[in-house]
Parts: C-alpha cells; structure tokens; sequence
C-alpha cells in the first residue's frame, strides 16, 4: 500500500499553448530514495527522460539511477539473465505489450499500486492489453500501429493515372486493399532505383506483418486452445502477396534483412511509393533536412485484406515494476511520472501516439492552432485506426518464440525455397511443439 | 595430515580452487540444465531433470545438424583462407627493409574493431541497395544490384569476407614471428646449392614454419566463436537459414527463447567440435614440431 505522505492531488496540467483535461498527479517526497532503472534505449525513446527525470527528481528529491539504456532486444535479453540469475536489483523497467507475458511475476500488479483516479487518465482498452493474466503490469508510454504512407505526387501524375486505368481497369487512387497495395506496387516499380513498396523482412517483424494480415484476410493465427490453425487459405494468401511483390521486383531484394529503421529511411530516401509504418517516422519523413519525400507525404488507414478488415498489429511501449522494488510508492510516483500528460505531450509532439485520450484530443488542437495540416492529418489517421483497426498480438509467453519459428519459413517461402504451403506447414508443426510444451493442450 | 600439509598439493590449492570456481563449476552447471528444460524466464525448470530429452530432440533436428555442417565448412573455408592470405602477408612484410614496423603496426588495425563494428561496416559495404559494393560495380555496368546478403552462397561470401578481413592479421603476425625466428644459414646454403627461391620456400621456410601455423590454426579455431557478433549484425543467420551458423542458432535459443538447457545441450554438442579441430591441429604441431627435430 501507498505510504500515507505520498500525496494525490488533482491538478490541471498546463504546457505549451495547450490546457489539458484534469489529471491526476502522484507527487510524494521522495528524499533520500534511489530509484534503479532499466530502459529502453535509442533516439526517440531518449528525449523523453531528459525531461521527465530531472522533473520527477525536482518535484519529489528522489534520485533516478539509470543501470542500463539500450535497444528492447537486448534489454529483454538482460531481463531474461535476470530472471535466471535472481538478480532484480532495479525498481522500474522499460517493457512492451508483446514482451510483457514472458517476465511471469517480477512485475507488481499495478492495480494494487496505482490509484483508480490515475488509472482512469489512459484508454481503457491499452490498460487491458496492459494486463497479463488479470495484473496489470505495466502503465502504458505510447502505442504502435501502421499506417500507409505514400508520395502524393505518384497518385495527381496524370500519366500515371491514365497509364494504370488502362492496366488495371480501375482509378489510381491511394490504396484501401492489400490487392490494390500489391498492383500499385508492382505498377510503380523500376528496379533499382525505385520500388513500389517495402516489407520489413525477418524476425518478430515479418511474423507481425504476416498475423496482420492473416487477421485481415479473415484468418487467424491460433484457435481458442492455442493449436495453430495459421496454414489455411487466409495464411497461404497473406504470404503469397510476401511473396508475389519479391518476385515482382516490387521490393527491394534485400527486404528479407530489413527492420524498422531500414524501412522508414527507405521511404525517407525518396525511392520508395508507399510504407506502411508507425506515426513515430511521421515528423522525420516531414523533416526536408532528413527526408526527400518531405512535402509531398499522404497517409491513408492501413488497407484491407480479402476478409473486409484492416491489418492493425499494435502494442504498446509501457514501464514495469518490479515485485522486489523496496520503495513501490517512488516507483509508482516515476511511473506515473513517465506516462504523465506532460511525457505524452513530449512524446506526441514528436508524432509518437499517446496512451491518454486527453493527449489525443490536445494534441490534435495544438496542431489546428499551428496550422500543421501534415501532423494533424497524421494523428486524426492514428487516432481513428487505434481505435477502429487495432489489435495485440496474443498475449502469451510463447509470442516471441513462435514468431522465431514462423519467420524463416516465411522467408523460406518468399525466397522460392519451400512453397508457401510447405512452408506454413512446417511452422505450423513447430508452432505445435511450442505450444504442447508449455502445457497449452 | 603433516605430511599433507607439506606436500605439493597445497601449493596447487589455489590454482585448483580457483580453477574449481571459474571453470569447472560452470561446465557442471551448464552440463546440468543441458539434461533440464530451464528455461531462463522460469528459474524452477532449472530442477526439473528431464534425462536426454533435449539431446534426443536434437539428434532429429534437421535444422540443428544443417546449422553444424554449415559451421564445420566456415572454419574450414575461413581459417584456410586466412592462413593462405596471412601467409602471403607475413612472406611479403619479411622481405621488405624499410617501413616494416609501420606495416605491422597497420596490419593489426582490424583486429582493434569489436567484431560488432566490423559486422556493422561489412552489412553497409553489402548492402544491396545503397552498399558501396553495388554501387563500385554499377561504374563498372552491373546495373542490376546484387543482393549480396539474400543468396544463399554470396551471404555466406559475404560474412566469411568480413571475418577474413577482421582476423587474417592473427595469422600474419604470428606466421611473422615464426618467419623473423627462421636461421640465416640453411636458406643461404641452399641458394648457394642452387635452389630456386620455390624450393626454398617449400623445403626450408614451410618446415620450419608448421609449428607456428598449427599453434596459429589451433588458436583461431578456438577464438573463431568470436565471428557470432559479424554474422549476427550481418544477417542474423537469415534470411531463411541460409547463414544461420550454431553460434547464432545457440543465441537465439538461449537468449531470445529464453530455452537455455536447449542451447546448452546444443553447446555441448557442438563442443565436440571445437575438440575435434583443437586435437587435430595439435596433433598437426606435435608432428610438424618432430619432423622439424628429426632433420
């Protein structure tokens, strides 16, 4: 339970030009506490504690002592060591929805910590995919899904409009299903110097691109008691559209080795038509010093598949506590701190979504008042598709493994080794072994 | 008790105490969780014994034995190469007489890059996109780029390339040392007989030489491990398995599964192999070494 000193205000927040709606504070004098941390790492999750730690540390005068930054991976790898190793000396830690399942019960559940008057600040559906077997473990930074950018000009060419009706049959407009997706991409190319579209090609990346779309062509990846039910007609068609924009050169050939910043400075570098990505590369692909699709930028909901829904693979970055932390009112303080109006404000100026319906609907006015119809264009499209289009992978420990065994049968099959039959068959055997060794059935 | 208590052993106390405690101790362990399903996230498993299981699962596992074919011809392939081009370099610094030590000094730049920075270099000069590989060749007309880390046979090129250039300086300076100790007086008189400078080579400097490549060899072969770090920046053992070596089939396993007693029965298996090459190339210098006394 929270000590009685730690104080509970409600407050009206302000920052910048913008008012937000009451939140909420938890504040407490923290003299004399230390809190250890382990975070995530990298450009853009590091702004964020530049400004929150030195705030947290004025406001309370605890300290904040950062013991690891580096990128989730390998931080889910250290956590994993210490796990084994019984070695929980930090009190606060970087974590995801995908990877929160696997850490079993080092986390608090932060229902027993948090007051419902905080809890109540974030949309209700993120604290539920915060919650692994009924705790919830993590307070919620910001949330991911992809949506499809694209340079405008291809689609106002007037050759280009004319030149794709006649092959086609239908208007060149932006995108609003995977099949059309797949036409444009290919009716855009001139290998090498420009590809219609792009995929991010190996480990939990593609296996997420793959359930997606799986999920939008009217499939799914497991049945209710976990057997794998993904080598279907939904599965073979999502890796044929893999693996018929390989073979159409619609792709760049190195796609099968590309991760999230490959794909975001490709569309950056101007060669490439469309890239479905997160909201976080929005203000980069803007930037006219680091982008050269600047200016001319569209973004349109993620598309649909053959099933009538749109792909919407989300989760979100969060922040744990551990079970062992021995000041749990501090570590709930910096929690809160960190996933504050004040950090959301921060994070979603620099285009990141928030997990806070009030900062959805500031940051929405501050863009209005500035008149940037770029980013207000960019966060009404995330708002609308966080709410309508998205989905969690499922959430269980076994995600990351399964995904390690899904990805090189996927390649397998983009890369004409196995048939995308074969190929999903095999997966779907190891998939089974995972799930019959962790006693699913 | 006395006599114990002044006898050799307790001089060797330390060392075997320490020896206990850093080596031994942790083989035991490890050894242990390989007959266990520990699993990282789930430190209970870590008393579940479970006999053979993992090494049963093993021995079926078509992927695990493609993964140790593919690493046993990268050592091989690798380390032949970088003693063919080690040698080379070792022969050429030998013969010059000025700038030697500047040579040297330069030769061993490499070997300073962490191997992560030498995987991170070698994936941009592969890059098949913006890599300054495709772009060298496209001056020379190749317009259609090359995707160097995507085939089969070229990935594999590709990373054993990053892994010669990182660790052929090991050979050269060793082969060097070994070079710089050769006496004068067997390859004069041999010139003097009339020997071109081949029969030289082959009959004098290459017998003298074996113990320092075997001890080279034997080094290199141990150490090659070092490698995991420029195939992991480099492809990650991908795409679809084509590169996945036992370095980073065992990583993924242990650390990203999180399924160590799997990855130690794998490591186990594997250590086999580092055994094999260490014996066979020790073998190789105790016999270079005879030769060398018999003439």
């Amino acid at each position: 339970m929270l000590r009685l000193f730690l104080s509970l205000i409600l407050a009206v927040s302000f920052f910048g030009s913008f008012s937000a709606k009451a939140e909420t504070e938890l504040w407490g004098d923290f003299s004399g506490v230390t809190l250890r941390v382990k975070l995530i790492g990298g450009g853009q999750y590091e702004g964020l504690y530049n400004e929150v730690i030195p705030w947290w540390e004025e406001n309370t005068g605890g300290k904040i002592e950062i013991v690891t930054q580096k990128n989730h991976f390998e931080l889910d790898k250290e956590i994993k060591k210490d796990i084994a190793s019984g070695n929980l000396d930090f009190c606060v830690a970087s974590n995801h929805t995908s990877f929160a399942s696997q850490y079993g019960n080092i986390y608090t559940d932060l229902n027993n910590i948090m007051p419902a008057s905080v809890l109540a600040d974030y949309t209700p559906l993120i604290l539920e995919h915060s919650t692994v077997d009924g705790r919830l473990v993590q307070m919620p930074r910001h949330s991911d899904v992809s949506n499809l950018y694209y340079q405008k000009s291809l689609y106002e060419d007037a050759d280009n409009k004319a030149n794709f009706k006649a092959k086609y049959g239908y208007d060149l407009t932006p995108p609003e299903t995977w099949d059309q997706v797949k036409d444009q991409a290919i009716f855009f190319s001139n290998p090498p110097d420009f590809y219609g579209t792009q995929y991010v090609g190996k480990e939990e990346a593609i296996a997420g691109r793959f359930y997606e779309l799986v999920i939008a062509n009217g499939g799914a990846l497991f049945d209710e008691d976990y057997r794998p039910i993904f080598n279907s007609a939904a599965g073979v068609e999502a890796l044929q559209w893999f693996i018929d924009l390989y073979n159409a050169k619609a792709v760049p050939d190195g796609v099968l080795n590309y991760l999230w910043d490959d794909t975001g400075l490709g569309f950056a570098s101007g060669t490439i038509a469309m890239n479905l990505d997160w909201a976080g590369w929005a203000g980069f692909f803007n930037d006219p010093e680091n982008s050269k699709v600047a200016g001319d930028i569209g973004l349109v909901r993620a598309p649909m598949g053959s099933g009538g829904l749109r792909t919407g693979w989300s989760g979100s970055h969060s922040f744990s506590m551990t079970e062992s932390c021995p000041d749990k009112e501090a570590a709930a303080s910096f929690l809160w701190a960190l996933t504050s109006n004040k950090a959301q404000m921060i994070e979603a100026r620099g285009g990141l979504s928030p997990t806070r319906p009030a900062i959805w609907d500031a940051i929405i006015a501050e863009k209005k008042a500035e008149g940037d119809e770029f980013m207000l264009m960019v966060f009404e499209t995330f708002k609308m598709s966080l709410a309508e289009d998205a989905f969690t992978p499922p959430l269980i420990p076994e995600w990351i493994e399964f995904t390690n065994v899904l990805y090189p049968e996927l390649q397998a099959a983009i890369l004409g080794d196995k048939s995308p039959e074969d190929a999903l068959a095999t997966a779907s055997k190891k998939a089974t072994e995972i799930m019959e060794d962790a006693g699913y059935f | 008790m006395r006599k114990f208590l002044n006898g050799p052993w307790v001089l060797l106390m330390p060392t075997l105490i320490i020896l206990t405690c850093v080596v031994l101790l942790p083989l035991l362990l490890s050894l242990w969780t390989s007959f266990t399903p520990f699993k990282l996230t789930k430190p209970d498993t870590l008393y579940r014994f479970v006999g053979f299981r993992n090494y049963e699962r093993l021995i079926g596992d078509i992927d695990f034995w493609i993964a140790f074919g593919r690493t046993v011809l990268f050592l091989a392939i690798a380390l032949n190469l970088e003693l063919v081009f080690g040698l080379g370099i070792a022969l050429l610094i030998n013969k010059i007489t000025y700038g030697q030590r500047t040579l040297r000094t330069l030769m061993m730049f490499p070997m300073m890059f962490s191997p992560i920075l030498v995987g991170f270099q070698w994936k941009y000069i592969f890059n098949d996109n913006i890599g300054l590989m495709n772009n060298f060749l496209r001056e020379f007309g190749v317009i259609q780029p090359i995707p160097w880390l995507v085939d089969g046979i070229l990935a594999n090129v590709s990373i054993m390339a990053a892994e010669i250039w990182s660790s052929t300086s090991v050979f050269a300076i060793l082969l060097l040392a070994g070079l710089l100790g050769i006496p004068k007086d067997p390859i004069e008189a041999a010139k003097v007989d009339g020997c071109n400078s081949w029969q030289v080579f082959k009959n004098i400097t290459l017998p003298f030489l074996m113990p320092f490549v075997f001890i080279a060899m034997t080094i290199r072969s141990l150490d090659v491990a070092r490698a995991y770090d420029i195939v992991q920046m480099m492809t990650g053992g991908g795409p679809a398995k084509r590169t996945e070596l036992l370095w980073t089939l065992i990583s993924r396993t242990g650390y990203v599964d999180a399924k160590m007693g799997m990855a130690n029965a794998m490591s186990y298996i594997s250590i086999f192999l580092s055994i094999a090459f260490t014996f066979f190339f020790f073998y190789k210098l105790v016999e270079a070494r005879q030769r060398l006394s018999y003439e």
